[in-house]
């Protein structure tokens, strides 16, 4: 397993504060980041941590027998990865997202949109030996942030990534290939390098692999962390 | 593949995420009894932003070593000795008033190369506004924390930041800013 972190590398990471997102001037610390040495600490996770995150809730179109979620049915599926391209197996994936009128089942979501009773929104699941996961669930509607120069949240499912180690924490987010709203979002938008921005955009399966029953996308997550010497061949 | 970009966790993670006991490091699954293998504390305080409004919402996950100071892990050479009922981890909110809450036992040091890691808690915090992960480091007000390699790191004038106050037999307060008067120093790793 991965045994070597490298710094990040440029152009990945977003640029903080974003202008139209107040919250990430209230949020962000103003005092520059202080470089950490990584220790035991760092290197190290939890053993076994999906016994106490419980996974296996893959289906969020769903929510029990006969009951389907409003919206159009997708599949997403991808393999989580490390910096060599090795599949990172058992790492915990959650995954949450609004619903097919671009609302959150969640007590501070107050817009005026449609709430779908069957739809709740969120699942985890564990990556296999190979480091796949997968999900069915509906696409999100986008949704509007409430500032005075209006922007939109284009369709979007959040990911949060328990992989082998603590430095390859991550959170982040999906979006949906072509949409207009991508060049307008200002989180995604942020992060300056074209080809990480594109990193994050989810690739359509040619329906003709898929068939009849729903749309599928493609999306692999990268965690960081390498071997630390070549592999044997 | 390179690294995927950070992006904020959002206002919305799913309140249906979190089970009783996720912010009790101590057991190793929801059902599973405490590990008694060492003293249990509390460790608390609020999350704040800028002008000391309270941060509603904010995800927490605590990251320990067990009472000897081992984790149970590859990266830890003594990982057959760690505690085997002790998960180590924990994740909790903040309420309406900013504040969270962790059970758990107070961790031990250990020796790195030639360095000495002082008693620790690795914070990760997660919110709306933030896009990135802010990782910080809680330390104990016994001992001596100076030696410590990351401790050491930062300005001395802001180390007392780090350094969880005493609050009663077994607690501990520490307070997260997370932008200005007061901020906490955070971490990139």
């Amino acid at each position: 397993m991965a045994e070597r972190f490298d710094p990040w590398p440029e152009g990945i990471q977003p640029n903080v504060p974003i202008a139209g997102y107040p919250n990430t001037f209230s949020h962000t610390p103003s005092a520059p980041l202080i470089q950490r040495p990584a220790t035991r600490t760092e290197w190290a996770a939890p053993a076994r941590l999906s016994q106490k995150l419980l996974c296996g809730d893959d289906n969020l179109a769903v929510i029990a027998p006969g009951r389907m979620a409003q919206g159009q049915l997708i599949h997403i599926s991808g393999r989580v990865l490390d910096e060599d391209g090795r599949g990172v197996p058992h790492a915990v994936v959650e995954l949450w997202q609004a619903n097919a009128g671009g609302r959150y089942r969640h007590p501070i979501d107050t817009r005026d949109a449609p709430l779908d009773p069957d739809f709740i929104g969120n699942g985890r699941v564990l990556t296999d030996a190979a480091g796949r996961y997968g999900f069915f669930t509906i696409r999100p509607g986008a949704y509007p942030v409430p500032v005075p120069e209006t922007w939109w949240r284009p369709p979007h499912v959040h990911f949060s990534v328990l992989g082998p180690a603590s430095l390859s924490r991550l959170v982040t987010q999906m979006y949906f290939p072509g949409d207009p709203l991508n060049d307008l979002d200002r989180i995604l938008q942020s992060v300056p390098d074209a080809a990480a921005r594109a990193r994050l955009v989810a690739a359509m399966v040619p329906p003709v692999e898929v068939g009849l029953g729903w749309l599928a996308y493609r999306f692999d997550i990268g965690l960081r962390g390498r071997a630390s010497t070549p592999e044997l061949p | 593949m390179l690294p995927s970009s950070e992006h904020t966790i959002g206002p919305f993670f799913p309140q249906t995420f979190f089970r009783e006991g996720d912010n009790d490091l101590r057991r190793i699954t929801q059902a599973a009894t405490p590990s008694t293998r060492g003293e249990t504390i509390t460790i608390h305080g609020v999350v704040l932003k800028a002008d000391g409004v309270a941060c509603v919402n904010m995800v927490l996950e605590a990251w320990q070593a067990d009472a000897a100071g081992r984790f149970n892990h590859e990266a830890d050479p003594e990982a057959y000795l760690a505690d085997p009922n002790f998960l180590g981890w924990g994740r909790a909110w903040t309420d309406a008033q900013g504040r969270y809450a962790f059970t758990t036992l107070l961790p031990g040091g250990y020796v790195e190369g030639n360095q000495r890691r002082a008693p620790h808690i690795n914070l990760s915090i997660m919110g709306a506004g933030l896009m990135r992960i802010g990782r910080t480091t809680l330390f104990f007000p016994q001992g001596d924390n100076t030696a410590d390699p990351v401790f050491a790191l930062v300005p001395e004038a802001l180390q007392g930041r780090l350094v969880a106050q005493p609050d009663g037999p077994g607690r501990y307060r520490f307070d997260i800013i997370l932008h200005g008067g007061a901020e906490t120093p955070f971490f990139q790793d």
